[in-house]
């Protein structure tokens, strides 16, 4: 031992002599959370967590379930009327060949709960409703997903594969849009690895940079159609969430790339409508790039 | 079983943090990696400590998520202009009577080479080897070997405490353990000067936004180390002043539209600048900018002329001068460098195996620092089993033995 410590005093004046004996006070969250961690503390609170979470949605789903209305009726007729309400662009005939199967059953042999399941469970379709109107009516009320961008994949015989991409960032291959609509919609680039498969290998995993562009394209297609009739391609750039550099590109006709900062798209969008209205931009046929995304001067290169 | 270890970069403009894993073969796997903006320094030195430590912090657990691990200890990066680099030579005569040099001989130079103490308030930060000479031969490993005397250097860094103790502390304070400083310049080196390059002469050159670190090889061994106080952020700054024009966007048109000498085509291109109240809406040729940037350029290669005086010699740099750090992905940068130092200059590459996405100028140094950790530098004979007992002194200790 002594014999260390003296090899040690030898090099007395290295750095590690500097190093702090305890840790202060964490100096950040992050810092927090780790010291936590450390202490094992965290696994703990993750787990009184889960429980309570577990806890509050088993709750829940009972609460729930006990609200469904009882029946005393037995066997009922069986369904003749089936109302079908929706705000997208699935069909009465849609839902009819979905439904088929079942619809020999009378109104209380269906149960409610996992029609409204698997019909949520379809790729198009945001929520439903089901609910029964005696004697012998159903009513499905349903709430779709729009497509707020077209994603073109190659499929594996060559040819191309269009799926929707909804404001929260689902990918779904959508049913019943006229071509007309699906035309105008702008075209979403995204680096091949952003895109996973998801677990049953049919679909993708959800887009997440989506639903912070998605603002973007709703205000530009209600509030400035006559820009967004122009917009072709959109792509999200450095999605991390936290970094700077994040920013959103929309390559149109008349400016080959319009960059957006991934907030406060509305004075964005009043800038890029101002700066199109002046002289020098109106007269040319096309303008290489507008940058809006600092707050507030515009690079622009004609 | 594999082994975790990690990398921290406090940089002027951010803080990067990597986390590797070693497999048994000694391969190592980059498994997470994140890097934040960091507010908290100026010049490679930590003037705000909150700041730096929320970003080293934030980077660090982003990196650990990634991994899907937690790390005990990092490596960590050291520059700033506080940084002072010397050669310390120490000699001892071989004890042995039959004239074979053992491992103590060694430790007796070793030791002669490190006796003298930096000044007080200042502590060694780093101790590079260079080469062991026996007899006045060069040699890589003297141990059993005939002679008289053995030489070794050491190229020794020293640096102020106040700076060291605040970046230990970001560190300590994550709850993490500080397995080695590495001078980030070196450690960069490690990254883009490949072995064959070392032994042929090559002069490395970082330029990241707040300095600029250099080191220079010769024969294979470090023969000088410098940091100079200039970087990315002064060009930023030459632009923001330049232009009238506030500092993000002046990094911005920088990093978008900056080269580091005009091209008669510049002439007719604009750059506009529009809706920004304190100047009014206008456009910047980019001539101007290429002016501004072209001037600042010249003017830190300059500075590292002079700081290298007579090191700058062709026949003992055939490796070339590599410039890598973010500022070296500037267009043009390494033609200005080539004029004013006289020597063949290009951008630095990554080696194979490295991917694409780390493989970027401005991880050089988190990179380089992972790759250095892992190899042995010690004296032939002293291997790296301070580790063990390392883990059984601390041990001991707990227990209050020794
Ligand atoms: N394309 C580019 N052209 C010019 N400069 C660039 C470019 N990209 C990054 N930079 C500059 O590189 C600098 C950042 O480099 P780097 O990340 O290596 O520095 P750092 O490690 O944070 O700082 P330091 O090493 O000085 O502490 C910034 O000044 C930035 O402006
Ligand atoms: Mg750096």
């Amino acid at each position: 031992m002594r014999k260390k410590t003296k090899k040690e005093s030898s090099q007395g004046s290295g750095w590690k002599n500097l190093a702090p004996r305890s840790s202060r006070k964490p100096a950040s969250a992050a810092a927090f959370r780790k010291q936590l961690q450390t202490a094992g503390k965290l696994g703990l609170l993750s787990l009184c967590l889960a429980t309570l979470v577990a806890g509050l949605w088993w709750f829940d789903k009972k609460i729930d379930s006990s609200v469904d209305p009882i029946e005393f009726t037995g066997l009922g007729a069986p369904v003749n009327e089936v109302i079908f309400q929706t705000d997208g662009v699935l069909s009465k005939r849609w839902f009819g060949n979905w439904f088929g199967p079942m619809r020999s059953r009378s109104l209380m042999q269906l149960d409610i709960m996992s029609i409204r399941n698997e019909l949520e469970a379809e790729q198009q379709v945001k929520e439903v409703t089901v609910r029964r109107e005696f004697p012998s009516t159903l009513v499905v009320e349903m709430k779709e997903k729009q497509p707020i961008l077209v994603l073109r994949l190659r499929a594996k015989d060559n040819g191309v594969q269009d799926w929707m991409v909804a404001g929260d960032g689902s990918l779904y291959q959508g049913v019943g849009y006229p071509s007309s609509s699906l035309s105008l919609l702008p075209s979403l680039a995204i680096h091949p690895s952003l895109l996973r498969l998801n677990s049953d290998g049919e679909g993708y995993c959800k887009l997440e940079g989506i639903p912070r562009i998605a603002p973007l394209l709703n205000l530009a297609r209600k509030d400035y159609p006559e820009l967004y009739r122009d917009w072709r391609v959109v792509s999200y750039e450095r999605p991390d969430q936290s970094d700077p550099g994040a920013h959103v590109l929309v390559r149109s006709g008349k400016v080959r790339s319009i960059r957006f900062a991934p907030r406060d798209y509305g004075a964005q969008m009043q800038r890029l409508k101002y700066l199109l209205r002046q002289p020098d931009f109106r007269m040319k046929s096309s303008i290489e790039s507008v940058d809006l995304s600092h707050d507030r001067s515009v690079y622009a290169k004609i | 079983m594999s082994k975790i270890i990690g990398a921290v970069e406090i940089g002027t403009s951010q803080a990067k943090a990597l986390v590797g894993e070693v497999g048994e073969d000694g391969s190592l796997n980059v498994v997470g990696m994140a890097s934040r903006p960091n507010e908290g320094m100026r010049k490679g030195e930590i003037v705000d400590f909150r700041k730096a430590a929320a970003a080293v912090h934030a980077a660090l657990e982003e990196a650990e998520k990634m991994s899907g691990t937690t790390v005990d200890s990092v490596y960590l990066a050291q520059t700033g202009a506080h940084l002072d680099g010397q050669m310390l030579r120490g000699s001892a005569f071989v004890a042995s009577s039959d004239n074979r040099v053992a491992v103590d001989d060694l430790q007796r130079a070793e030791s002669e080479a490190k006796r003298r103490q930096p000044e007080t308030g200042r502590s060694y930060v780093h101790h590079v080897r260079t080469p062991i000479v026996l007899d006045e031969k060069v040699v890589e490993d003297p141990v059993g070997l005939i002679g008289k005397k053995i030489d070794v250097g050491y190229w020794s860094i020293d640096g102020d405490d106040q700076a060291i103790r605040s970046a230990l502390h970001v560190i300590s304070n994550y709850s993490l353990e500080v397995d080695d400083l590495i001078l980030s310049s070196i450690a960069s080196a490690t990254m883009v000067a490949g072995p064959d390059l070392r032994r042929a002469g090559s002069l490395v050159i970082d330029l990241g936004a707040g300095v600029t670190d250099l080191v220079l090889y010769h024969q294979g061994y470090v023969a000088y180390t410098g940091v100079i106080p200039v970087g990315g952020d002064h060009v930023t700054g030459d632009l923001s002043m330049g232009l009238r024009i506030l500092e993000p966007y002046a990094e911005k048109l920088k990093i978008e539209h900056g080269k580091a000498s005009p091209d008669p085509s510049d002439d007719e291109e604009d750059v506009w600048i529009i809706g920004n109240k304190t100047i009014g809406d206008r456009s910047v040729s980019r001539k101007a900018i290429s002016d501004v940037i072209h001037v600042r350029v010249v003017e830190l290669f300059e500075i590292i002329r002079k700081e290298l005086g007579s090191l700058l010699d062709a026949n003992e740099l055939k490796g070339g001068i590599l410039l890598t750090g973010g500022g070296s992905q500037m267009p043009g940068i390494e033609q200005v460098a080539g004029k004013v130092l006289g020597l063949p200059v290009r951008k630095a590459g990554f080696p194979p195996g490295i991917e694409p996405e780390l493989a970027q100028p401005e991880n050089a140094t988190v990179l380089g620092l992972l790759h250095y950790g892992l190899q042995d530098h010690s004296l032939p004979g002293q291997k790296k089993d301070q580790e063990q007992t390392g883990f059984l002194e601390k041990l001991a200790h707990t227990f209050g033995i020794g």
